[in-house]
């Protein structure tokens, strides 16, 4: 096999340019491409693209909270940055903090696994519920998108072949109530089977925000805010009569199955069951375990 | 032609110039002869070949050379003959921790970055810091239990 190029920019700057007149492939962390590419011990891997590689840009990292709250996470975050964050929001720690284990979560990136868009990708599932947005910046400028719409199926996103992923951003939250839930093989070192994260805003006895996303549920994260408005605006006390439909709607409309698609389908309505009697029983505002 | 990698590798600095592609792995165990790293799943998931980066645990199967550029590494022979290293090694013979003796290189990184970061762990603790090294041989008790050993009998060690 031909050996690839491969370029090494010290700049955000240089690696837009030669993204833009070769459409090398960026690698971060490289714990996917390294793993896809593979071809044993002693052999370089064997990359299809050449390789453009990102891993020291300065710009790419970082985690801050701006004034209004909106947090900024550089694409080159890992797993263990953004879990130990004090700024990042509880639902992507829990999602970072349980990838693979502690080494792997040195080397993996927010940027890789979104830019990677599998379906059991851990972080996307948290950060399309939290409405957060990608920043993809070329040398002709910058645009935003949702992550919801960037990551468009399994291994496909919107991403241009001049651009990268700077940033993701997080705008402000305010829920009173959240959930989540990974279930893999074994605690660590383990592939989502299946993932949910759930998040309520309760004022007064009043739904005024509910979300759900599910991961490893369908083609990429399943979030529905058709199936959400069943629920908001209505008062806690009528979530009983309520929930028999949203859960309907959201196990046959939101989950477009592939393997297991029975299993997939209960486990995810009893877990979103499971916190919405917690909301009905009057759970103290915070983390529904 | 390929571009410098400059890192330092176990105190020394070290200019690479070959292919920035090959694995991390290859190049510490064919270029630099240390073989202290083992490779056993080749895809991140045994920490047989793990080793410590800027401080922390990575597997250097899945790292390719010219991503470290301007990092700090240690292997296996890097601490092995500093006090922390020897501390963790006899406990490791103590405790009875060792059997074919393929996954202690990665073990041992695994508690040095442990005890580092935790002087005093609990079991689940240890358990949670070795969770991403698999060990085919001992069932992990003997091992655990040695961690313990490590941190009492190098409680100043650990603590400073
Ligand atoms: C042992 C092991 C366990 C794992 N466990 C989990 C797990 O539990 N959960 C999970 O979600 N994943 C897991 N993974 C997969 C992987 O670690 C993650 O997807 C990780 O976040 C990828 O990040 P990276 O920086 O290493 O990606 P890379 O391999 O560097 O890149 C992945 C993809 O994203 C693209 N990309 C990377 N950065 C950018 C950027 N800034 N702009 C544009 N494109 C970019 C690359 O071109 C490539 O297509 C595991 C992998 C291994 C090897
Ligand atoms: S050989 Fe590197 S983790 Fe298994
Ligand atoms: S002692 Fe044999 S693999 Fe652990």
């Amino acid at each position: 096999m031909e050996e690839v190029k491969c370029y090494m920019p010290q700049t955000l700057a240089e690696a837009l340019q030669i993204r833009k007149d070769t459409g090398a492939q960026p690698l971060a962390g490289g714990s996917d491409l390294m793993v896809a590419n593979s071809r044993g011990a002693g052999i370089v891997p064997g990359f299809k693209k050449p390789i453009l590689i990102i891993s020291n840009l300065p710009e790419l990292k970082g985690i801050r909270q701006l004034e209004d709250g909106t947090v900024e996470i550089g694409a080159l975050s890992t797993s263990w940055e953004i879990h130990t964050s004090p700024v990042t929001h509880p639902l992507l720690k829990d999602a970072a903090s349980r990838m693979g284990a502690i080494a792997l979560r040195n080397s993996a990136t927010i940027g890789g696994n979104i830019g990677n868009a599998s379906p059991k990708g851990d972080m996307p599932q948290p950060l399309i519920l939290l409405d957060a947005e990608v920043v993809l910046q070329s040398v002709d400028g910058e645009r935003r998108m949702k992550v919801d719409d960037f990551i468009i199926k399994t291994k496909v996103t919107a991403i241009r072949d001049d651009e990268l992923i700077t940033k993701v951003v997080i705008p402000p939250q305010k829920f009173t109530h959240i959930f989540f839930r990974k279930i893999g093989m074994r605690r660590s070192n383990a592939i989502s089977k299946l993932t949910l994260s759930a998040a309520a805003n309760i004022q007064d006895g009043v739904v005024v925000d509910f979300r759900a996303s599910s991961g490893a549920a369908g083609p990429k994260v399943e979030r529905s805010r058709e199936v959400e408005s069943l629920l908001i605006g209505h008062k806690v006390a009528e979530l009983p009569d309520l929930k028999g439909a949203f859960l309907d709607a959201w196990c046959s409309d939101v989950i477009a199955p592939h393997a297991m698609p029975e299993y997939r389908r209960n486990a995810t309505r009893r877990m979103l069951e499971y916190f919405i009697d917690s909301l009905v029983a009057g759970h103290p505002e915070g983390r529904v375990e | 032609m390929y571009n410098d990698v400059r890192f330092t590798l176990n105190g020394q600095p070290m200019v690479y110039t070959g292919n920035p592609l090959r694995r991390l792995l290859d190049v510490l165990r064919e270029d630099y002869g240390l073989t202290g790293s083992k490779e056993g799943c080749g895809e991140g998931e045994c920490g047989a070949c793990s080793i410590i980066k800027n401080g922390k645990l990575v597997t250097p199967c899945i790292i390719p050379v010219g991503s470290i550029q301007g990092a700090e590494l240690l292997t296996i022979e890097g601490i092995r003959d500093t006090e922390k290293g020897k501390c963790i090694i006899e406990a490791y013979a103590e405790g009875g921790a060792v059997q074919c003796g393929f996954c202690i290189p990665g073990m041992v990184m695994a508690t040095y970055v442990l005890l580092n970061e935790n002087p005093d762990p609990t079991e689940d603790e240890i358990r949670l810091g070795i969770s991403g090294n698999l060990c085919r041989c001992t069932g992990y008790d003997l091992i655990v239990e040695s961690i313990h050993l490590a941190a009492q009998k190098g409680a100043a060690l650990w603590k400073k």
